[in-house]
């Protein structure tokens, strides 16, 4: 089974995460694409989206943690993951130096350049870790199809903000994992995992960070399954283009957090797990 | 605002038209091209700033203050605007821009151009304002806007004809009678009735409505003498919601049941115009595009109405349009202030007034459905609003709330409209109250519609 990672940035915990466990399982990738770490466009995006305060004081922490290995990851229960013998994978190309594959930093996941590499790379499949929204030409590139884990149940809580959509919408808190096609988390469900323990989690970011490391768990296990012809995609029912969630206010995320100690969703019957 | 009967000037607005129409190729030019009225209208108003060099500054304080946010604004799908400031603070420098709009006459400005200064008193807004006023003294506790309201609603009265209609446009520019402006002063004496069981105000507002049924054609609509243009207006649904609640106020049961049975029938002439991909048609506005201001009054009328007739086929046509307009915020954390003939097209300015009036239907549509992401973008388009929200500046300046963002776009250009800071105050109004009653809920799973 050959396959890709698609990394938004080089220290994407992440994609480091995703690619060395699917290499210690077994699937060494073929190769990885990053978006470039600082460049205009993510600086600009950035301050946009977080203001010049918070900006700082993220590559603050990057910069401080890069010189204290034990501070380096982020998300606490990635460690297992990011651990090798002599200490902690901090960046994918040093995941790629481990496990001998290539990688390679483009501006932009869908240009030409990217589609050009991926094609020579001829992978069955492509693990999706972030960046940009991928465009048909990208998807239509691996024989089997682009992974993408999602943070909530398929087709009960699409879009973003699913953890917390799925608090206030008591669902089931869990990941996805299923083929991207153009819709956002529209494409066919591989299979659906429900998070163990979704009591014990005091804040959404500690949620979230669980929710990820379920993830990177499981993306090895469905590729395992995928190579071995144990399980086959499925559309999804009731997939309708107004059933789609955005990023949630403020105010309602503290609502969300709120109700992470009483969440107590139905159980969903077995079959409708994938 | 009715009708775009009150003249805008062409401006910066007018000049780059054509750098501010959709990305996609437009079906048709139905914006006219600068006419000579329009741009001695500009003129004009230009000249107002020789006389007034004070207002030099201040305008271009504004337009850069515009550009730098145009220039740094980055938004991004998984971000939104979020400000410092709270929506308690905004509500109250949105009603001080509003007090400081009254008019000795004792209406309200309909703006403050930042070339002319205050306009004339302007009956409609000045009409529909009433209820924001009352509304905003109840929850404020400032006696002020309760004074304002009972100064505003006797100057209305002075102004209505004996027919019992309402002019258009400015007060002392047109003596001719408005259905639309006289369906929003409705909204106001309605409101003005219920706090003060004044009957002087009960019988005006009766007059009103009469006038108003009496124009009202056959199939529901209204058109002919006193409808902008002559024409059929989706947007007067606004006029329709304003009939309904004059139901409630008339003790005669066959009277009552006229002005429902009238609100009704123009319900039913407006829904056929509802498109299965959430477009309305019929707004009409000849020679101007579809400004989404217009598009939130046809929305704003049908959901209120729907909601107090007990009509849910109402209810559920608004929903299509919303969430297509919320999924567009949502995406680009924008909303074009005009559309030409569909919601796949767009003009590359803000109608901050249209954006305040959406975040009014969402809240409400939050409040009928239970569906907690039209709070949820309700609360991003405020916050969004409270930042844009002008804070420094002098009088008609502080607290104002732009026709366009930028302030050069082509509706409304270079103002601060009174209406605009109506529409955002009951955004406001409505978020305080949303939000006072979630805690509630906490104790138990938020109802999400899916």
């Amino acid at each position: 089974m050959r396959i890709v990672i698609l990394a938004p940035s080089l220290y994407s915990e992440t994609a480091c995460a995703m690619a060395a466990h699917l290499a210690h399982s077994g699937y060494v990738p073929a190769g990885a694409i990053a978006l470039p770490t600082l460049d205009s466009n993510t600086l600009r995006r950035k301050l946009g989206q977080w203001g010049a305060g918070r900006v700082f004081g993220y590559a603050r922490g990057k910069l401080l943690a890069r010189e204290n290995a034990k501070a380096s990851v982020a998300n606490p229960y990635l460690t297992s993951f990011l651990r090798y013998e002599s200490g902690s994978f901090r960046s994918l190309r040093e995941v790629g130096q481990h496990y001998d594959f290539p990688i390679a930093i483009r501006r932009d996941q869908n240009d030409d350049r990217s589609i050009a590499l991926l094609s020579e790379w001829s992978p069955d499949l492509i693990v999706f870790t972030g960046g940009n929204i991928l465009r048909q030409p990208v998807l239509d590139v691996p024989r089997l199809g682009v992974l993408n884990v999602h943070l909530g149940f398929l087709p009960e809580v699409r879009g973003m903000s699913a953890p917390e959509w799925s608090l206030l919408k008591n669902v089931p808190l869990g990941i996805t994992i299923h083929y991207m096609d153009a819709g956002i988390d529209t494409g066919p469900v591989l299979k659906r995992f429900e998070l163990p323990n979704a009591q014990g989690y005091t804040s959404l970011v500690d949620l979230h960070n669980r929710l990820v490391a379920f993830g990177v768990e499981k993306i090895a296990e469905v590729v395992r399954a995928l190579a071995f012809g144990l399980i086959s995609a499925k559309q999804q029912s009731q997939v309708d283009r107004d059933n789609q969630f955005f990023v949630m206010h403020e105010l309602l995320q503290r609502r969300a957090a709120a109700c992470l100690s009483r969440h107590h969703p139905p159980a969903i019957p077995e079959v409708a797990r994938g | 605002m009715t009708d775009l009967s009150i003249e805008q000037p062409a401006t910066v607005g007018d000049r780059a038209k054509d750098s501010l129409r959709s990305q996609r190729t437009l079906p048709n030019g139905d914006i006219q091209d600068l006419t000579p009225s329009k741009l001695a209208r500009g003129l004009r108003e230009a000249g107002a700033l020789v006389r007034a060099p004070h207002r030099v500054l201040p305008l271009i304080h504004k337009l850069a203050s515009d550009m730098l946010h145009l220039t740094f604004a980055r938004p991004h799908l998984y971000s939104y605007s979020t400000t410092k400031r709270s929506s308690g603070e905004a509500l109250d420098r949105l009603l001080r821009w509003i007090y400081k709009a009254e008019r000795p006459d004792g209406g309200i400005a309909a703006y403050y151009s930042l070339l002319s200064g205050y306009s004339r008193s302007y009956p409609e807004v000045t009409g529909y304002i009433i209820p924001t006023l009352y509304e905003y003294a109840k929850t404020a506790g400032d006696r002020r806007a309760v004074h304002i309201a009972e100064r505003t609603t006797q100057w209305l009265l002075s102004v209505q004809t004996r027919e019992g209609a309402f002019p258009a446009g400015l007060h002392g520019s047109e003596a001719r009678p408005s259905v639309f402006n006289t369906g929003q002063i409705l909204h106001g004496l309605v409101r003005a009735y219920r706090e003060s069981h004044d009957l002087q105000i009960l019988n005006s507002a009766i007059a009103a409505g009469d006038w108003l049924i009496g124009m009202q054609q056959a199939d529901g609509s209204w058109s002919g003498l006193g409808a902008y243009q002559g024409t059929t207006h989706t947007y007067y649904s606004m006029v329709a919601w304003a009939l309904a609640p004059l139901s409630n106020l008339v003790d005669d049961r066959d009277t009552r049941e006229n002005y429902g049975a009238a609100a009704e029938r123009n319900i039913d002439w407006v829904l056929p115009h509802f498109r299965p991909d959430g477009w309305i048609d019929g707004i009409n506005l000849r020679g101007h595009p579809t400004y989404l201001h217009f598009i939130a009054y046809a929305l704003q009328g049908v959901l209120e109405c729907g909601v107090l007739r007990g009509r849910s086929d109402a209810i559920d046509a608004v929903k299509k349009p919303a969430w297509v307009l919320l999924r567009r915020f949502e995406t680009t954390k924008f909303l074009p202030g005009a559309f030409e003939g569909d919601f796949k097209t767009g003009h590359r300015f803000t109608c901050l007034t249209g954006n305040a009036q959406m975040s009014c239907v969402w809240l409400r549509l939050y409040e009928v459905t239970g569906d907690l992401r039209f709070l949820s973008a309700a609360l991003k388009m405020n916050e969004m609003l409270k930042e844009l929200l002008t804070v420094r500046g002098g009088k008609g300046i502080a607290g104002g709330v732009s026709g366009s963002f930028p302030i050069w776009g082509p509706y409304q250009p270079m103002r601060y409209i009174s209406w605009g800071c109506k529409f955002f105050a009951d955004a406001l109004l409505l978020e305080q109250r949303i939000a006072g009653s979630l805690p509630a809920l906490e104790s138990e799973a938020l109802p999400c519609a899916s």
